[in-house]
Order: structure tokens, then sequence, then C-alpha cells
């Protein structure tokens, strides 16, 4: 009997749990390890900020899922790995802390055959001085990486909207809060939101809406831009995104790596090496990502860390991490097996992997400073990657010698909705598709992606899709029936 | 070597250009020819995907010699000027539209060094111009709705049209068709709550019937209708398309819940 340990609960490791419990769960052992209770959509975050959705309708509680199955569920943070085990212990194994279940605080070291780490990032608020302390958010902006998060931003902008409808103007500032995030997306998609909103309260021209990233143009997506074919119009994510920032009447500040947040004002430097400031009244500002900050030793006990995770936290895996120059990047850099080079019986799957290189072009400030969107990491590529890696893992346990199954981001399609509201009948959001999400030059010369696979839709619909969406994945991680022909 | 310009209606073929990450004798023979083309057309600037290249890359004459630009980007701008403006691409004709006084750039040399640059007045609009091309756009996806029917109208009186509002978009008239049948099927679901006899509702369910197979016909068409329109206006790189696939959806979604309606008033 073989022993699946799955690190993490998000959409990779729900996604590998839930297979590995359908596939494997009879005859071996699945234990999900994850530190929250419950399991978030997070897209739909985004209307929970903006409080149209409550916490209820994006989570739900984990334990009866995994009871549902034969998964043995841990509520629990990873600290440190052992893969060759320790001299007492010939088991490599995963020590735990964990978070609930009563046992909180307690240690226990969990044996594996085979480790999946799907931590997903550690959010890192503290890499910008104001804007948080270590993975805990600061007091002068909202955020909305997390479930409360969003309640929280729902709440603040409450406010602002009460203050607005009091004759008081209000600055707003949505975007990225350090020079290296990724995740614009999100932060794309809560601007457009926040305007719907103030627009159906009545106050949008009493609102002052600003846009801040780290994206050297408009549109850039951490992806170094797209081009949208919509019908036979074909269109770049710039003229596109600034068309919809235009309309809408919202500025924007690009190539800036925001370096201080305090009450009311952040403070940023630009790609022209300028240092500036911001007013605001209500700031959204995505932090950096890092790996969750886990530890692994070797049998003799020594740190072998830097061996097994990239100096960003994030696992290394099957990648090419030594191009160091833009000009050297290839998509073959980018992993396929997801398996760990020094530990076979390891694999990391969703934001917990390391990417060999941005997809955006690397750029710095004439102070040196990077400011560069690091590589965007959806649900759809996680989900894949979640499921690739509990596929081969599951071949391995059945003899083959290596992974049989790939998910690789520059083989790979994503698909996108930025909705810009909820409503059914009102409002217009933006479908997106990309293929493949890192560029391949010789595949496809030009813009380096399928320009029949890079789509993108404009209206009502898009927003039936995100509801559609957000049911459709609720339900297949819940396990509900027919579960299975939901795809990834 | 000077190299052909592309004019409108033909398309640069280039959707946007993507960043520049090697820097060698190709690509400097590249901004050689574009110097040497921008000079030959006697312009005060060009861009690559002018002559249909996806380089990154503009040259823009200050003095007496081009500037190399490679990989630019408009980081911060400033005020707003009204601007007559003629370009290559739309030849013989000139346009009025909002530009950016005041820019700030951020580019690269031909060593691949960066640089910031900032530009007012002329320089700062020729800048602006030259580097919308490098994303796909030009003068038709800068103007407001209003403005570019006047340009279009202005381009065909030169020779060349082609539709860029919705509503140039002959498929518009197969939804407005679509629509008047739907406000009928409410009408009569409306007179069928005053109508009790049992055969009158039968024949007014038929004809409901008969009602949603036309809706139902009306967007197959459309959607047929729309590939062909396409297709045909694809030479224009701007024509704005709405979303055919939403706009079926929605049709449809407003069918199945009238006919459900009626099933319960009618059926």
């Amino acid at each position: 009997m073989a022993k699946i340990v799955i690190l993490g609960a998000g959409v990779a490791g729900h996604t590998a749990a839930s297979f590995a419990a359908k596939w494997l769960g009879n005859e071996h052992e699945v234990i999900v390890v994850s530190p929250n209770s419950k399991w978030n959509w997070i897209p739909s975050n985004i209307w929970v900020g903006v409080g149209e959705m409550s916490k209820e309708e994006v989570t739900f509680d984990l334990a009866p899922v995994y009871a549902k199955t034969k998964a043995n569920f841990k509520q629990a943070k990873a600290l440190s790995i052992n893969p060759e085990g320790s001299e007492s212990n010939n088991s490599p194994f995963v020590t735990v802390e964990y978070t609930g279940q009563g046992k909180e605080g307690t240690t226990e070291d969990v044996a594996y055959d085979y480790l999946i780490n799907a931590t997903g990032p550690k959010l890192n608020f503290g890499a910008t001085p104001g804007l948080g302390e270590g993975t805990n958010l600061g007091e002068h902006t909202v955020s909305v990486c997390t479930a409360d998060h969003a309640i929280h931003a729902s709440h603040e902008l409450d406010k602002c909207i009460e203050k607005m409808k009091a004759g008081e103007r209000q600055k707003f500032l949505i975007g990225t809060g350090h020079g290296m995030c990724t995740c614009q997306g999100a932060a794309f998609e809560y601007i457009f939101n926040i305007e719907h909103k103030l627009q159906e309260r009545g106050v949008r021209d009493m609102a002052d809406m600003t846009w801040i990233s780290n994206e050297s143009f408009l549109g850039d997506f951490g992806m170094g831009g797209l081009h949208f074919k919509m019908g036979g119009f074909v269109t770049s994510s710039k003229v596109f995104a600034e068309s919809l920032y235009a309309e809408r009447g919202m500025d924007w500040i690009i190539g800036a790596h925001v370096n201080k947040v305090e009450s009311g004002m952040v403070t940023y430097e630009t790609l022209d090496g300028a240092i500036d400031t911001q007013d605001f009244d209500f700031a959204m500002l995505i932090p950096p990502f890092a790996g969750v900050g886990m530890k692994a030793y070797s049998k003799d006990g020594s740190d072998i860390t830097d061996t097994v995770f990239a100096p960003n936290g994030m696992m290394k895996v099957d990648a090419d991490y030594s191009k160091a120059t833009y000009a050297d990047w290839e998509p073959s850099d980018w992993p396929k097996t997801l398996q760990s080079p020094a530990y076979k019986n390891i694999f990391a799957a969703g934001i917990a992997f390391a990417p060999p290189h941005p997809i955006s072009k690397p750029m710095k400030s004439p102070n040196g400073t990077p400011i560069t969107p690091t590589p965007p990491r959806t649900g759809m590529p996680s989900a894949m990657m979640g499921k690739a890696v509990i596929s081969s893992i599951r071949d391995m346990i059945n003899g083959a010698p290596e992974p049989t199954h790939t998910s690789c981001m520059a083989e790979m399609g994503a698909a996108c909705v930025a909705s810009a509201g909820k409503g059914m009948l009102s409002g217009t959001a933006a479908a997106m598709t990309v293929f493949p999400i890192v560029p391949d030059f010789k595949k496809y010369p030009g813009t380096g992606r399928d320009i029949n696979g890079t789509t993108g839709e404009i209206g009502l619909a898009a927003h039936w899709v995100k509801h559609l969406l957000h049911h459709a994945f609720i339900w297949k991680a819940k396990l509900k029936p027919g579960w299975t022909l939901i795809p990834e | 070597m000077i190299r052909e310009i592309i004019t409108y209606p033909a398309q640069t073929g280039v959707e946007y250009a993507p960043d520049v990450r090697v820097f060698d004798d190709e690509l400097y023979s590249f901004i050689d020819d574009l110097k040497e083309t921008a000079e030959a057309n006697s312009l005060d600037g060009l861009a690559g995907a002018q002559v249909g290249s996806y380089y990154n890359v503009v040259v823009v004459k200050q003095g007496d010699e081009f500037l190399e630009l490679i990989n630019p980007r408009v980081l911060k701008k400033k005020g707003t000027i009204r601007s007559n403006e003629s370009s290559s691409y739309f030849p013989n004709v000139s346009v009025d539209l909002d530009r950016y006084e005041s820019i700030s750039l951020v580019y690269e040399d031909r060593n691949g060094e960066s640089h910031s640059l900032k530009a007012e007045g002329d320089f700062s609009i020729l800048l602006q111009r030259k580097i919308d091309y490098l994303f796909g756009a030009n003068f038709l996806t800068k103007l407001k709705d209003d403005e570019k029917e006047k340009f279009e109208a202005l381009l065909a009186s030169s020779g060349v049209s082609c539709p860029t509002t919705p509503r140039s978009f002959s498929r518009d008239y197969f939804v407005k068709v679509g629509n008047f049948i739907m406000i009928a099927m409410i009408l009569l679901v409306g007179v069928a709550l005053f109508i009790s006899d049992e055969a009158t509702l039968s024949d007014m369910w038929s004809y409901q019937l008969y009602f949603s197979y036309a809706v139902l016909s009306i967007n197959i068409l459309y959607l047929f209708y729309s590939y062909y329109e396409n297709k045909k206006y694809s030479i224009c790189t701007n024509c704005f398309n709405m979303s055919i696939y939403g706009v079926v959806a929605i049709s449809l979604v407003r069918l199945t819940l009238l006919m459900i309606v009626s099933y319960f008033l009618i059926g």
C-alpha cells in the first residue's frame, strides 16, 4: 500500500486529492494536509469584495467532502520535508503543525511514498513596508486574496460609498503592491467591479479611480501581452485595456513598484527611476507571492532547502533554471512532469512550483529595482497540473518507472473571465482564452500564440459564463454526482 | 533596403509586436532599412509594423538624425491636446484626435541599453502615433465612435471603406427581426391571459411555436451571416464585431424563458 500525501487543498491540491481518492483510495492511503478548513473558489472573491456574494457562497468545509472519500484530512500546515527520512526514521516524511481539529499547535511527522506540494503561495504582504507584516494584511489597504480579506474589502468599500453619498470625494487605487507581483487579472477584474458598483449606487461621479501596476504596458497581464481574436477583429490587450479604462474614466500608473504604503498614500518607483506618491482613500493592492517557507532536511538533519526549493521558496521541478537572459528563454524551459529533479517521488503543482523565469520582458529601473510581473498561474492550469501529477503517481504506483503525464504552461491554454458586475441582465464582462500561456515563437511565428486559440469576447454572456463556472467548479470541488465530467 | 509601406485598407498583419529579445545583425539591418524607408518617403517616423514586421522598433526623426527606439513603452502621460495628424498608413487624409500633451518613455537602444525620454508637443505626438502601430493600433482605434464614422466617410470618399462601428454591420438586421418576433410573442402571451376558449388557445400555441421556430432560424442565419461578414471585412483590422456568440446566447435564453411562460399560459 502506498501513502500519497498532498500538501494544500486549493485548486491544484484539491484536484489531485479528489482524483487520488477516486483512483487510489481503496488500496492506498491518501492524506491531504491543509491549514485551511475551507475550500475557496477564489475567482468569486472579487464578487465578495464588492458585497455581491457572501463568504458562504464561495467556500465550503473540506472535512465532510474528504469524509465521503477515502482521503484522510489533516488541518495542518507543512513545516518541513525530510525526503530521505531521518536518522531514526528511514521513510521520507513531512512535518506538519495542526491548525485545527482540536490539535492546534501540535506537530506530527507524516510519512509518504509520494508527495505533492500544492501549498499555493505565501501572500507576502511583508515585502512592501506598510502593506502588511509577513503574511498578514496591513491596516492601510484591503485585499481580495482570501474570502475573509474580500469581506473586509467589501465593508471598507461600503464606508467609502457612504462618504461619497454624503458629498465627500473618494480616491480609489487598485492594482499591485510590489514590483514583482502576479495576478494583475484579479486586480483588473476588481477595479471594474468597483466601478460598476459605484455606478449602480449612483456615486461614480464622486470617485477618482486609478490603476497602479508593475506591468510595463496596460494589458501585459504577466504574459507579455496578448492579442484577442473577437469575431473577425484582432486587437492587442493593450488597446483593449486602454479603451476599457478610458471609456470608464479611470487613470493608470504603470511600470510601478510600490515601495511604501502609509495611511492614505503609497510611494512608488517607476521604470524611469522616478519616485512618486499617490493618495488614496481606498486601496486594494495585490501582494507579491512567495513559497510558503517550508524547509527541507537530509537524513543526517542538514539543511537541503536550497536543493529542494528555489530562493523564492517555491519548489524546483523539471524546469530549466539556468537561462539567465531574456534572449535565451525558450518554451522548453518550462516544466512538464512537475517532478522534483532531486527526489523522484516529490511533485509540485499550481503556484507551488518555481517557474524558470517570467513570461513578460524582465525590466529594471535605473536604480536597479526589478519591476516585472511574475508568471500567472490561474485556476485552470493549476487544476490541470494537479490532475497530471496524480495521474503520473497513479501510474508510478502501478509500475511506471517515470511520470507518465505532463502539464506544461508552454503547451496549454488558459481561460479567464473578467466580470464588471454580477448581474444576469446588465453589465459587460470579458471572457478570454490564451494558447499557449507561454508564447512559442518557433511554433507560432509573430506573437508566439495561436491566433485561433487566443480569443476574447466582450458582452453580457461573459457574466453568465462566470456564474456558470462558479457553480460548476464548486459542484465539482464538492465531488457531487458527475464531478469528473466537469473539465479542469 | 527600402521596404514597402503598407497602406489602408490592407492589414499590417501585425496583431502587436512582441518584445525584441535578440539584438543581432538581423535587427540592426532591419533598423537601417526602416530609417532608409522613412528617408526615401520623407517621413518623420516609421514603426516596424508599418512595413509588416513584428520587430518592436520605431525610428523617429530628431533633428537631422533618426532616434532608434526598441521595445518602447509610454510610461507616463500628462495633459490632452487636440492634434491634426496624417499617417503614411492612411495616405491623403488627415484626422483630428486627442493625444497626450507630454509623455515619458522607456526604451532600449540597439545595444540593449535601457533609456528614458521625456517628450512634449509635436515630438510627443509623433512618438505616440508610431508606438500605437506596435500595439496594433492606428487612427481608427483611437477615435470615438462618432469621429470614426466621419473618418470612415472621408476614407470612403478617397476610395476605400470599411465598417468600423457595430451599426455598420448588416447582421444587426437579423437581431432586430428576431427581437420584433419576440415582442409579438410577448404580446400573444398577454392576450392569452384574457382568453379562455380552448380552441383559440390551441391556435395561439401553434402560432407561438411557429414564432419560436422563426427566431431559432434567424439565430442560425445570424451566425452564418456573421461569419460571412467577418470574412468579408477581414481586410479591416479595426472592424469592431459584436460578440456573435453572446448575441445568440442572449436571444436563445430569452426565447427559452418566453416559451416556458407560454407553455404554462397558452400550451
